[in-house]
């Protein structure tokens, strides 16, 4: 079963929301955020070259330009390699873990797997993060010696960041296979 | 854009204000608000502002109307937590200055204030404590929101030297537009009234109160063959420690029996210490330091004897809680003390050395004859003068009448200011009002309010809280704070 | 409770036969280590069964029976299923493959207490082929359907999860009553014990026939067992060699206290104890146990190797055209020259510098004084010119023992060449401390202040006339003498900074060089699945009607947990103080030792 239905994340920029039932007891949620625009790249890439011709221009000295298409360059690799998440995705498996995964617009993909023994539980929660108060989707770990004490807490979807209605539908679905198993 | 008004509210507050015996039956039944309390000094800080927050939040969450708390970080506690009742508590990351109170530049409250009231629906901002810069920014800011505003005071302030003067002036800039002012004694109105040049009309007094069930007298734990006086405060000028460093030796020089329990903490603890060792009392003085909110009744029940040297007070919670648990009152004569106790309950002096001691060694003599009432009886007495539940009940009556009023807009505002707080300090906020509304209308171009996920309540009409089975127990005595820790 | 199998890569395409592993206990899971094939006889098989659990220490059973029909071979499920008799199991997995389907079936049979085999089915098989629950029949589904036991088939790839080693790594026994390790960690160590059941490949002729990860022929290195032959008399040898030194550092000349107190201030010395300590891991004869001291000695051979190879390279640098002399013709005018200026700072000082006026008598005094320490320091680096070349050659022989011998000999000889700073530095902050304290002390009592040794605390304190007029002369005198020497103080710490720091640059560097993990680095690159930080899942793509497929793979540690986890433990020098206590303790006068050295660590 593929869902996608329009969401929005907390700056108001439009992502979307894929489910896979894979079966009854193993989900896939994956959350796409916006691709690379080009348009940021044309400003940044002109406001920079602009800055160095007009060094250029006073110094006289070529050396600047190619500082600036080096910086340009390595700039734009390094941003869509450590920076840009072209979308993340959680794998719920009833009874083995929850993987967390993102995938950048370089294609590298980072994953981390948690096992059922340490996840306490899936939760929505508050939280300031810098001008604002949003709601973000979480993991509760613990640990296996002491199942009531809340060891550390895994936000999931921290680069995408939707909003209430798509971490709800998301929450439900967890929630479904967690109680199962 | 930025404002609101309130016509349909008008019919409303109309009603009310024919209210008399025969108009209860016909009255309208008063409406829920969504209130915002915003201060720099709550849990985990105890005080009496504090606990004035925090027990008037409860008691109108028990009435049905939804409250939210704002306030500033404290260490590593941020973000958002619910204590007792789904009392949420917003720990914004704001600087702290000095004494627990947030930096004040009128500006960089205002993107995640805004955030907290447009989330929360809010549609009372109540703030509290003259000292507390968070507060007057937030209903700085509140003004510019178009939201109703109201204004606790709980301290009385000079009037003579520079800081002072300066101070009222802000005060009166911060009040001149505030939709209604609450103070804890008449003492405390004349006061506020006078620094504010406020329209007395909108200033009401509401007292303070005392939780009688956690103050409760215990006899058996004072100590037979001596007789113990007791102080709790802070260990600060304006508590007048130094005319206690100057009782402390003449009294325990006439009575042998006499011990002295001081609890508290301070930058003067260095003037008692300095008093004990000078005169060898170290068995006779016990200096516990800070105490735990918890810890305090403990510690008054062991004592006979409850002193305040405060040289300036709006109205002394600590005296009631001592009073409370049974003990004898003895206090300086100053602000709105008189106002608090009946006279048979407290013994009143001038502020000085020999006044204070005069007064002690009356009630000295009474202790020591044995017709001093008895604990229990003064228990009784005290534990119906003033109760929480009064003072929420007067508070929503403050509310009712707010939410029928407009708030002005930004034309008629800095007319105001300009008016009514001087020619130089009224331009200066006028021009910071024009700046802290362009500040906004950024800030909604930049988060609009479409962008922010509507909270969903814990407490109000919409709760989604789920009530403990044993909600006859006190909210205080209740120590579950669920901890979603963000 | 979903049933876990996990199920190697290489038996996907395996003939029918038993298949052999082990039930993890308390997470509903199995691990299937190999399949034996048919024909087989079941006595041997228990036979082979009971001595490879003896040999290896993993409880392995078998654990069903796997059936992958060739063309023109019949089914052979009830002849699967009177296997599960013969073997007695609480459970007896029977999975099922099909040629050109890609997904498998699993029906699970469970023993219960009347010793009959009660069967249940998987969630999505279609065909009911068995009388065994009563009816069968499409009414009845619903209500089967939520007793149905869900699988999931978990397939890994044999050969790495075998050689892999999942972080944290716990040393140790760990009672397994409190702390249950982990499934996926028993999963690992299962694979891994396993070894002794993967030494049977098809090449042999025993009665048994498996497959498994090591059945096309066992996997071995020339390389690697070349060095563990050869590593025997080296090992040898260096614990002769190292007994030798031992005996020699022993003497009983060495431990007279200069000695020992110089040894200890001296870098090299404390390198060289620190490289004797690593031999001495290094030649023990006991082969490691565990994977942390085999990680730990493997690091410890890899940059002590490519540390002597630095130093050859730079041997290599140093002793071809002349740079020898060149660098000891260079050095003694180059002291000149810093001599010079030295002396040119102090006249400087001593005059009117940046326009400030000095006290002139204390000026002078401190002035003469730092003069005639510069003209012996000159003196004595004249004396020491013509053995300076030789000095030289001799010190760089000592880079074949390694780059970073080379380096903290470098270090010592610029603390040597640069005592007199030192000195001057100690000179000028301990008046300069004496001074802050005195004017602090006095402020205080003309704030009628004193300070309670007893409490630790600043209390008030009546003074007699005389005591104040005492105090103000003082006070008066050591205010106004406070320029002069805070200047001095000034100039002279800012050189001894200088210095600290270019030591401090030299001992990061040796430290960098032994404790970084090269080994686990390479291994991280080369070989990414022998260090795991944890698992990733795969979603195999399914056919509708059967179990869940997954696919799990390694996921290789980060580089900065590799070198976090896999640090050789050094005497490492760190800044001891922040950047705020720092500031505070120059501004007072104390005297800053910024770089804090460990002792060395023993593990």
């Amino acid at each position: 079963m593929m869902e996608d239905e329009a969401f929005t994340d907390i700056n108001g920029k439009s992502i979307s929301l894929d489910c896979q039932n894979h079966s009854g007891f193993c989900r896939e949620f994956t959350v796409s955020s916006s691709k690379v625009s080009i348009g940021k790249v044309m400003v940044y890439t002109s406001g920079v070259w602009l800055l160095a011709y007009t060094v250029f221009f006073f110094t006289e000295n070529t050396a600047v330009l190619t500082c600036a298409i080096l910086v340009t360059l390595v700039g734009m690799m390094l941003h869509i390699h450590f920076v840009k998440v072209d979308h993340e995705s959680l794998l719920v498996i009833g009874s083995l873990g929850i993987q967390v995964s993102s995938s950048y617009a370089s294609g590298r993909e980072t994953t981390t797997f948690i096992e059922q023994s340490k996840i306490k539980d899936i939760v929505i929660n508050e939280a300031i993060y810098m001008h604002q108060i949003i709601y973000y989707l979480c993991v509760l770990l613990k640990d296996p010696s002491e199942p009531d004490v809340v060891s550390s807490v895994v936000p999931l979807f921290q680069s995408s960041k939707p909003r209430l209605n798509c971490l709800v539908k998301v929450y439900k679905s967890c929630q479904e296979i967690l109680s199962k198993c | 854009m930025g404002q609101r008004r309130r016509a349909s509210a008008v019919n409303n507050s109309s009603s009310q204000r024919v209210s008399g015996a025969p108009a209860e039956v016909a009255r309208v039944p008063s409406r829920k608000h969504n209130i915002c309390m915003v201060s720099d000094f709550f849990y985990p800080n105890m005080g009496g502002v504090e606990s004035h927050i925090y027990q008037l939040s409860q008691c109108l969450i028990e009435k049905g109307h939804k409250v939210v708390i704002a306030t500033h970080a404290y260490g590593r506690r941020k973000g958002v937590r619910y204590l007792t009742n789904g009392l949420k508590v917003y720990y914004l990351p704001l600087q702290v200055m000095y004494n627990q109170s947030t930096a004040t530049t009128c500006f960089h409250s205002l993107p995640l204030l805004r955030c907290v009231f447009v989330r929360e629906r809010i549609t009372v901002v109540h703030a509290h404590s003259s000292f507390s810069a968070m507060a007057h920014d937030a209903l700085f800011h509140a003004k510019t929101m178009g939201l109703n505003t109201v204004f606790t005071d709980h301290s009385l302030f000079g009037f003579a030297d520079v800081s002072s003067v300066l101070t009222n002036k802000l005060l009166t800039v911060s009040l001149c537009d505030t939709n209604h002012i609450v103070c804890v004694s008449y003492t405390s109105k004349e006061n506020t009234v006078l620094r504010a040049t406020l329209n007395p009309e909108i200033v009401s007094v509401i007292p303070n109160a005392v939780d009688p069930t956690d103050f409760t007298p215990d006899p058996s734990q004072r100590q037979d063959g001596r007789i113990t006086i007791v102080v709790i405060s802070r260990l600060v000028y304006r508590k007048g420690i130094d005319l206690l460093g100057g009782i402390i030796p003449e009294l325990c020089l006439k009575h042998p029996d006499l011990h002295f329990l001081i609890g508290g903490e301070g930058p003067k603890r260095i003037v008692l210490e300095e008093v004990r060792e000078k005169y060898q009392l170290h068995d006779r003085v016990r200096l516990l330091g800070a105490l735990e909110h918890k810890d305090v009744r403990g510690v008054l029940v062991q004592g006979h004897i409850f002193l305040n040297t405060s040289l300036t007070e709006a109205f002394c919670m600590a005296i009631l809680e001592g009073a409370c648990c049974g003990l004898q009152v003895v206090s300086t004569r100053v602000g709105g003390i008189p106002e608090v106790l009946p006279e048979d309950l407290i013994t009143l002096c001038e502020p000085t050395v020999r006044s204070l001691c005069a007064g002690l060694e009356t009630v000295i003599a009474r202790q020591r004859s044995g017709s001093v009432p008895s604990p229990a009886s003064i228990h009784a007495r005290v534990q119906n003068l003033y109760t929480w539940r009064n003072v929420a009940e007067r508070t929503e009556k403050v509310y009712d009448r707010v939410s029928g009023e407009e708030v002005l807009p930004l034309d008629r505002r800095l007319r105001r200011l300009r008016a009514h707080c001087g020619p130089v300090a009224g331009s200066i906020f006028a021009f910071v009002a024009v700046l802290n509304f362009l500040f906004l209308l950024l800030l909604q171009w930049l988060a609009p309010d479409r962008n922010m996920d509507m909270a969903v309540d814990a407490t109000g009409l919409q709760r989604l809280w789920r009530q403990e089975p044993n909600s006859k127990v006190s909210p205080m005595k209740r120590a579950a704070e669920r901890e979603i820790s963000s | 409770m979903v049933l876990k199998v996990f199920f190697p890569q290489c038996c996907n395409r395996a003939d029918s036969g038993l298949m052999v592993g082990r039930w993890i206990s308390g997470h509903d899971s199995a691990v299937v280590l190999a399949v034996i094939h048919y024909p087989f006889i079941p006595g041997q098989v228990k036979q082979y069964i009971q001595q490879m659990q003896a040999q290896s220490g993993v409880e392995l059973s078998v654990l069903g029976s796997w059936s992958l029909p060739k063309e023109g071979q019949e089914g052979m499920e009830s002849f699967l299923r009177d296997l599960s008799t013969i073997f007695p199991q609480e459970r007896w997995l029977q999975i099922n493959r099909e040629i050109g389907k890609t997904g498998f079936t699993c029906q699970i049979l469970d023993r219960d207490q009347n010793g009959r085999a009660v069967q249940r089915e998987s969630k999505k098989k279609t065909e009911k082929a068995d009388k065994a629950n009563g009816e069968a029949g499409g009414d009845k589904e619903e209500e089967e359907e939520e007793e149905e036991e869900k699988v999931i088939f978990v397939h890994y790839e044999q050969r790495k999860v075998m050689q892999s080693q999942l972080h944290p790594v716990e040393n140790g026994v760990s009672d397994p009553k409190t702390d249950p390790p982990s499934e996926l960690r028993q999963v690992f160590q299962t694979v891994a014990r396993s070894q002794p059941l993967f030494f049977l490949d098809r090449y042999d002729d025993g009665p048994l026939k498996s497959t498994h990860w090591q059945t096309e022929g066992r996997e071995a290195s020339i390389i690697v067992e070349l060095l563990k032959q050869a590593s025997v008399p080296l090992c040898l040898l260096i614990g002769w060699l190292l007994s030798i030194w031992t005996w020699i550092c022993g003497i009983r000349l060495f431990s007279l206290y200069p000695l020992r107190f110089l040894s200890s201030k001296l870098s090299t010395c404390v390198q060289l104890s620190y490289r004797t300590e690593h031999m001495r891991t290094l030649s023990s004869m006991k082969p490691a146990v565990g994977h942390t001291q085999f990680m730990r000695k493997a690091n410890i051979l890899v940059s002590f190797l490519v540390d002597v190879a630095l130093g050859m390279l730079l041997i290599w640098w140093l002793y071809r055209d002349n740079h020898i002399t060149m660098l000891a013709n260079t050095l003694v005018p180059a002291a000149d020259h810093v001599a010079k200026e030295l002396e040119q700072l102090l006249q400087w000082l001593m005059g009117a510098p940046a326009g400030l006026k000095m006290n002139r008598a204390l000026d002078q005094v401190l002035g003469r004084f730092f003069l005639y320490h510069i003209h012996l320091w000159i003196s004595y680096i004249h004396l020491m010119s013509p053995f300076i070349e030789g000095i030289l050659w001799y010190g760089g022989l000592s880079a074949c023992l390694g780059l970073t011998f080379a380096l903290s000999l470098l270090s010592d000889m610029v603390a040597l060449l640069t005592f007199h700073i030192y000195c001057f530095y100690v000179y000028g902050a301990r008046l300069y401390c004496l001074k802050i304290y005195g004017l602090s002390s006095l402020w205080r009592l003309f704030r009628g202040k004193k300070w309670n040794v007893l409490r630790q605390r600043v209390d008030s304190c009546s003074y007699d006339v005389d005591q104040l007029f005492i105090g103000t002369l003082l006070f008066t005198i050591l205010l106004f003498l406070l320029p002069t020497t805070a200047l001095y103080y000034l100039v002279f710490t800012l050189l001894r900074l200088v210095v600290v720091l270019f030591q401090g640059v030299l001992h990061l560097s040796v430290d960098f060089i032994n404790s970084f993990p090269l080994f686990a680095m390479g291994l991280r690159v080369c070989r990414s699945y022998r260090l795991a930080e944890g698992v990733k899942f795969r979603v195999l793509c399914e056919e509708p009607g059967t179990a869940l497929h997954l696919l799990m793979e390694i996921n290789p540690l980060k580089c900065s947990t590799v070198v976090q986890t896999y640090r050789t433990p050094t005497y490492s020098c760190y800044p001891k103080d922040s950047w705020a206590a720092l500031v505070k303790k120059l501004f007072v006068g104390e005297l800053i030792y910024p770089w804090r050295h460990k002792t060395t660590k023993t593990d």
